[in-house]
């Protein structure tokens, strides 16, 4: 969640840049618009001044005319003062238009225009006086003059007035513009400020929305920290933090209780963490860091660190390359002590080993019965037999009787080392399991008891059995001691019977099975007709040496059914035994449906 | 003269056995002439003397002091001039290990000591007398061991 909002923080920045370019307008045109309005009024103000300029120069050309007749009708100079005013108002008047006019083409050509009738007009006052002077006031030329005067007056008239005219159309002009600028321009600023505004608040709510969720990320960052502080505790973890870039390297709190110091209590560098280490795995430490950072990877590395208290702890470590979110190159490593682990698993192959040694000493055991007890009792019948053949003429009869029991004897134990021996070589280490169809197993047993069964008229019926993955001479080995075992305590009053039936079924609908490793099994049921047994010694049968029965009654030496049940074992399956005296046993083998 | 008799030779160190194996042969109306030997050592010895009289069936016992059964026959594959012995194992025990191990070192037959002198009688007649030339090219691992 934290990268989305990161993701999405290039929306907020292109807002906040909008809306800086927004005000950064605002402003502008705001100046602009102020800047505009100033201009408008100080040039309504240069037209007010303009017109009156000009209506000065008119009423000072009046004064200069009026004086100029009362001069003529009097000849007296005093009503010359007015003219001589008039002209230097005139002049100042005209200076003060022109700097008003300096960047209005127009006026300045109405005003040069202006300026020649001006001049005219005081060439005729200048020569008027000249003829009011001689007081010949009835010269023609006089009254050209005066003519000529009063004409030009008109025509300054009409120019002064057109020229207000056209200042008041001027003034008419920015009038409008001065007003339509009154009135746009808070129109305007009102509307982008509102627009900068509702951006403001997009932009506000934004972050809101994004501070909110920032603040559920954090909170779950913070849980987290807090369970993997807890984990680290408990699976013996310290976690680091080395940034490649600039060569830095942080340790969790962890990783210092680990070395057996004060969280945070020396400056993390790789330097200070080889003091640690184990003199012996320095070398190779240094090395596996040196290819780390090559690398930039640590596969999983082992070696030993020494505590201040000097005790000797198991370290394992790993790494992986993680870019963060700058994109800047980190290596997250965990340290886990696993020194308990090598301890167990020190016991273990110490266990292991004894195991290993009592297996061979019982294998080697097992030669021995094999062999060496074997070659004894092999004389002892060889000899004896010799003895049989070659002097049984010169024993009494007592003397046939021992050698008899002697017979005996050493045949049972010529039994009981050879199913000893087949006891202890069944056994699934080194024995292959293939995919045999078993009912092929079952007629090799029966073909192997074929002498025992034909003579017992013993009657065997099977209906089909499965193909499975079975060591094959063991299964037929099974199959063989069931039977033999059937015949072997059959009831004197019946012909043997044995009735071998197949099913599959499902472990769990199986009350006998318990703790199965698999769902399905492959049932095989061994009923016979014969002795049987009481339940109560259902599961002593199949102990090794454990005999119901006298050894004079039956023979047997309470190997076959143990070997039936090691064979199941090997197997991983199950196998029960349950009877009635009298009635016949049942024998059921479970093997795994693989 | 030497057509008229089976020479066999016995390599075995338990004086018991070979007291049996001889007696077994004299009681046999065969044609044989039986040699005995205490050990592998004195037995390679003899067949490696020159113009020693070659067995036509050599029993060996597997465990034997000094030299053992597999040794010797060892030994005896690797030379062509034994190559028409026949090679019988004569042992106490019959274990998958040993049948396997000698079958595929190119011994002829498999014999488990009997219990009795009536059937060592009979094997020791029954292996003499076999034509070996035949019953080698029939030789597989099920009938390498001798049944009787």
């Amino acid at each position: 969640m934290p990268a989305r909002i990161f993701k999405k923080s290039w929306l907020i920045k292109s807002i906040f840049f909008i809306s800086a370019f927004i005000i950064l307008v605002i402003g502008g045109t705001t100046y602009k618009k102020i800047e505009d309005l100033s201009q408008s009024s100080a040039l309504l103000t240069q037209t007010y001044k303009v017109n009156v300029e000009l209506e000065k120069i008119f009423s000072h050309l009046k004064d200069a005319e009026t004086g100029q007749r009362g001069f003529i009708i009097t000849n007296d100079p005093i009503y010359l003062d007015p003219y001589n005013v008039g002209r230097e108002n005139i002049n100042s008047s005209y200076a003060e238009l022109k700097v008003l006019g300096k960047d209005n083409i127009a006026l300045q050509n109405n005003l040069r225009e202006l300026n020649i009738l001006i001049d005219k007009r005081m060439e005729y006052f200048e020569k008027a006086f000249r003829f009011s002077s001689v007081g010949n006031y009835n010269d023609e030329n006089f009254k050209e003059n005066f003519y000529n005067g009063k004409k030009l007056m008109d025509t300054i008239r009409v120019k002064i007035k057109g020229m207000i005219d056209s200042e008041n159309e001027l003034l008419r002009k920015r009038q409008q513009t001065y007003e339509s600028n009154l009135k746009v321009t808070p129109m305007f600023l009102y509307m982008v400020l509102l627009l900068s505004l509702v951006l403001m608040f997009i932009t506000y709510s934004k972050i809101i929305r994004d501070l909110k969720k920032i603040k559920a990320a954090n909170e779950q960052l913070e849980i987290f920290k807090e369970s993997t502080k807890q984990s680290e505790i408990i699976g013996q973890q310290g976690n680091w933090i080395w940034d490649i870039e600039e060569s830095a390297f942080t340790y969790s709190d962890n990783l210092y209780r680990l070395l057996g110091e004060e969280p945070q209590s020396f400056t993390p560098t790789l330097d200070n963490f080889l003091n640690f280490v184990h003199p012996e795995d320095v070398e190779k430490l240094q090395k596996d860091v040196d290819k780390m950072m090559i690398n930039e990877d640590l596969p999983f590395i082992y070696y030993r660190i020494i505590q201040k208290n000097g005790t000797i702890r198991h370290f394992k470590a790993c790494a992986k390359l993680h870019r963060n979110l700058d994109g800047k190159k980190q290596l997250l490593g965990i340290t886990t002590d696993i020194t308990n682990e090598i301890e167990h698993f020190k016991t273990l192959e110490e266990r292991n080993l004894e195991l290993e040694r009592n297996n061979k000493e019982l294998s080697a055991f097992n030669y021995v019965a094999s062999h060496d007890l074997q070659e004894p009792l092999r004389k002892i019948q060889t000899f004896l037999s010799r003895l049989e053949d070659k002097e049984s003429s010169k024993l009494s009869e007592t003397g046939i009787l021992y050698i008899d029991r002697i017979k005996n004897a050493a045949t049972r134990m010529r039994l009981l080392i050879d199913d000893l021996l087949q006891f202890s070589r069944t056994n699934k280490s080194d024995k292959a399991f293939e995919l045999v169809d078993i009912n092929i197993l079952l007629e090799n047993a029966k073909q192997d008891l074929a002498e025992l069964i034909s003579e017992e008229n013993a009657i065997i019926t099977s209906n089909k059995l499965p193909t499975i993955n079975v060591i094959p001479f063991q299964i037929q080995q099974l199959f063989s001691n069931l039977i033999s075992n059937s015949l072997k305590y059959k009831s004197k009053d019946r012909i043997p019977e044995i009735r071998i039936v197949y099913s599959k079924i499902k472990a769990s609908e199986e009350p006998q099975i318990s703790n199965p490793k698999k769902p399905y099994y492959h049932k095989i049921t061994f009923t016979d007709n014969g002795i049987g047994f009481d339940n109560e010694y259902a599961e002593n049968i199949f102990v090794l040496f454990n005999r119901l029965h006298n050894k004079d009654e039956y023979s047997g030496t309470g190997i076959g059914l143990s070997i039936c049940k090691k064979i199941v074992e090997n197997h991983q399956g199950f196998i029960f035994g349950s009877g009635k005296p009298n009635a016949g046993a049942t024998f059921t083998i479970y093997l795994p449906f693989i | 003269m030497q057509e008229d008799y089976i020479n066999i030779i016995l390599a075995d160190d338990d004086a018991d056995d070979r007291l049996f194996f001889t007696d077994a042969f004299e009681e046999l109306k065969i044609n044989t002439r039986v040699k005995t030997f205490n050990d592998g050592v004195y037995l390679m010895d003899y067949l490696n003397t020159e113009n020693c009289v070659l067995p036509n069936v050599l029993f060996l016992d597997l465990n034997m002091p000094r030299k053992s059964g597999l040794e010797c026959l060892r030994e005896l594959k690797k030379f062509d001039k034994f190559n028409d012995i026949a090679i019988a194992i004569y042992s106490t025990s019959a274990s998958e290990e040993d049948i396997e191990k000698t079958f595929i070192m190119g011994a002829n037959i498999y014999i488990k000591k009997p219990n009795d002198f009536k059937t060592l009688k009979k094997v020791l007649q029954e292996v003499v007398t076999i034509n070996w030339q035949y019953y080698t090219n029939g030789l597989n691992k099920d009938n390498f061991l001798l049944r009787l």
